[in-house]
């Protein structure tokens, strides 16, 4: 797999947030040992229940928080190193972040305009019409028009000014998006309508993207590999085939069951299975490391838990 | 498959995958807005106007600037204009007079009668009325209602609105020329208060952790010493005068803006805007000023209001110990100073001072409320 071409590439990831002194102190593992890679052009998705550290991990990898451990190499540079202005450069033009919260990732006093346009000014871009002009057709692409380039963010709905945060990302043409639970705070009927508007701009852009999102459904036809997160610790990574077809780690199951169906039916059978590490899993003797129990298909075990886990995919010792 | 109790008929259900058919996804298109764009500023002032309190208070303060200007031009007098022989005259107003109010009258007790026909005394036609008769140690004293203007036998057309001081230097002169000096000092020392606090506030909240705790503690070791000192110290060093007064107030009064935007800046420095802008590799200057200071100008603007009267206090006060600028120069502490010695007997010359400072408090003070209701961001856009 070592020589396989990745283009982010995460490795050993730990962010720790302390606080207090001394006695007090007290350390909150939010991203603990993470370890992924995601290939040009693919969607990687990233799901956890709410406080997990997904949102910590994008932040991360994009340097808004300092890693405490751990590497991130994005298309074989290392950017988990020491900021240098050279990094940020390079960070700045190759990776942009799409936000959770379409109130708050929108600044209320500047335009539609002058928000997508940010980008392209800090980039140097002086010629106030050829940014006017860019934003426009940025726009259009979102499906927003020219005249609401000069709205403030507050005339907004929810899903347009979601939009205008693609927008803002996109402008920049960079090589990877990190979409930080892009369609959570919107309704159903909207969050195809976003969802599809991000798969539409990957194609036509060739766009790599890491998906974070708090349950299955949403990532579920729209990646094409998954990763896991619990407390912290991915558990399983696979292929999105694989994941739905034959999940591995209990904690997925669960994931899996909490996914409503379409069909009424089959629905109100719907079996809840519910994830307790205490009782799924004993770790008293054995410890549980990241293992490769299929060929791209990575879960979180101890040694006997992956005898088991052999057993039920078929594949022999 | 188990029988499930539902309701749904069995034609629907058993429909055939085949005849489904894929609803083609319409472009997202989106209406156009009705109504005309209008930017942050535009919008705060609609809403602003819209207050009641907040405009009379916005009048009240023009007016009170414009009369600073100009009134000292117009009354005749000038600020250190002496004649001690008519010192502390009442109140006079043209046309008011008439109605038996500020019409230049005094009451003057325990006088011998007798002395009433004495035209040197008592020059003919000033006496109003008698409004008291009695005795003491078997003298027929009196005390007589007088027109204090021709009593002292000042010329007819002779008026002083306020009255005059001890040195019979006209008060309405001084009072508004002390006006002009007081807004002076709040002006200069609320701004340069407001620029040293944003900026020693924006970078310690922006940059945080050991930058801020220095900042923090040398601003609380500043914010120990007592101004009184202070200002003693610079009257000592640069001499009385207006500019010691600034200066005093400069060196602690930024501390409080400095907190304030501090924390405005621990509060908007992690939103997801301001994430958003340091993605795309926005420069901290441009964070700071773009768009995380904007957040902090209502309360920032609120605060200097009320800073305003704050710093006219502390002049008045400074005046009122003995500290304040230089005389004959008049502010409205010194004029309430002054006043207040005579309070008993010549109420008028702390009136007027009195009424004015208030007034300038008050207006100030609710000026601030509605403006900073008016910036508030969460009422964008509402009536
Ligand atoms: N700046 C911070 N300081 C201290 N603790 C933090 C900080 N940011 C996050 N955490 C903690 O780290 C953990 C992970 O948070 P994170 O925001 O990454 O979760 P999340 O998976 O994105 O959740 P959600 O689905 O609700 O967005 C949480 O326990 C949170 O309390
Ligand atoms: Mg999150």
């Amino acid at each position: 797999m070592a020589e396989e071409k990745y283009l982010l590439e995460v490795k050993n990831l730990c962010r720790h947030f302390t606080s207090g002194k001394g006695k007090n102190k007290l350390t909150v593992k939010a991203v603990d040992d993470v370890s992924f890679a995601v290939r040009p052009a693919e969607t990687f998705g990233l799901v956890g229940e709410s406080g997990c550290g997904k949102t910590t991990t994008g932040r991360t990898i994009i340097r808004l928080y300092d890693p405490t451990d751990g590497k991130v190499i994005f298309d074989g540079r290392e950017i988990s190193g020491p900021m240098t202005k050279e990094l940020r450069q390079y960070l700045t033009d190759n990776i942009a972040m799409i936000f959770q919260d379409p109130i708050e990732s929108l600044n209320p006093r500047m335009t539609i305009e002058e928000i997508v346009g940010e980008g392209l000014a800090v980039r140097g871009m002086k010629d106030k019409e050829e940014i006017r002009k860019m934003v426009h057709e940025m726009l259009e692409k979102v499906g927003l028009t020219e005249e609401h380039a000069t709205r403030y963010p507050h005339e907004f709905s929810g899903g347009q000014r979601q939009r205008v945060g693609i927008a803002r990302a996109m402008i920049v043409k960079p090589r990877m998006i990190i979409a930080d639970e892009p369609v959570s705070a919107l309704d159903v009927s909207i969050q195809a309508q976003v969802i599809n508007l991000l798969n539409d701009l990957k194609e036509e852009m060739g766009l790599t993207i890491l998906f974070i999102a708090h349950n299955l459904s949403v990532v579920k036809y729209f990646s094409d590999r998954i990763g896991v997160m619990y407390y912290g610790r991915l558990v399983e990574v696979a292929n999105g085939d694989d994941l739905y077809a034959k999940p591995l780690h209990p904690y997925t199951k669960a994931l899996l069951s909490a996914i409503p169906e379409p069909n009424p039916i089959t629905e109100r059978t719907r079996q809840r299975v519910d994830y307790d590490p205490e009782r799924d899993h004993d770790y008293s003797e054995e410890q549980p490391t990241m293992v490769e129990v299929e060929p791209d298909h990575f879960v979180y075990c101890s040694p006997s838990e992956l005898k088991a886990y052999r057993k039920q995919l078929g594949i022999a010792d | 498959m188990k029988y499930i109790d539902h309701n749904i008929p069995e034609e629907i259900l058993n429909i055939p995958a085949e005849q489904f058919e894929l609803v083609e996804r319409e472009n997202i298109k989106d209406e156009k807005f009705k109504t005309e764009p209008i930017g942050f500023f535009k919008d705060a002032m609609r809403r602003m106007g819209k207050s009641k309190p907040t405009m009379i208070s916005l009048y009240i303060i023009v007016a009170i600037i414009i009369a600073a200007l100009i009134v000292p031009l117009f009354t005749g007098y000038k600020y250190d204009e002496q004649n001690v022989s008519f010192k502390n005259l009442p109140p006079k107003i043209p046309g008011i007079e008439k109605l038996g109010i500020a019409d230049g009258s005094r009451v003057l007790t325990n006088r011998k009668a007798s002395s009433l026909e004495d035209p040197d005394r008592f020059p003919e036609g000033c006496i109003i009325e008698i409004v008291n008769e009695y005795e003491y140690k078997g003298t027929p004293v009196v005390d007589v209602k007088v027109d204090y203007y021709k009593y002292l036998g000042v010329p007819e057309d002779q008026y002083h609105w306020f009255g005059t001081d001890y040195l019979g230097r006209d008060l309405m002169t001084r009072l508004f020329r002390g006006t002009r000096i007081s807004l002076l000092i709040a002006f200069f020392s609320v701004i340069t208060n407001v620029i040293i606090g944003v900026i020693y506030g924006a970078i310690s909240g922006y940059y945080g952790g050991k930058v801020d705790m220095l900042m923090t503690h040398f601003a609380e070791v500043l914010d120990g010493l007592p101004y009184i000192v202070m200002t003693i110290l610079f009257m000592i060093l640069l001499g009385p005068g207006m500019f010691s007064i600034i200066l005093a107030l400069c060196v602690t009064g930024w501390i409080g803006t400095s907190r304030l935007i501090r924390a405005q800046f621990y509060r908007f420095k992690g939103r997801e805007y301001v994430l958003a802008a340091r993605t795309l590799g926005v420069k901290d200057i441009t964070l700071i000023f773009r768009h995380i200071l904007p957040n902090t100008v209502g309360p920032l603007i609120t605060r200097a209001m009320i800073a305003i009267p704050g710093a006219i206090f502390s002049e008045s006060f400074l005046a009122y110990i003995g500290l304040g600028i230089s005389p004959p120069e008049p502010s409205i502490g010194i004029l309430l100073a002054d006043g207040q010695n005579v309070l008993l007997q010549y109420p008028n010359q702390t009136l007027f001072p009195a009424i004015l400072i208030s007034l300038l408090m008050i207006a100030f003070n609710l000026f601030a409320n509605g403006l900073r209701d008016a910036l508030d961001p969460s009422q964008r856009g509402e009536e």
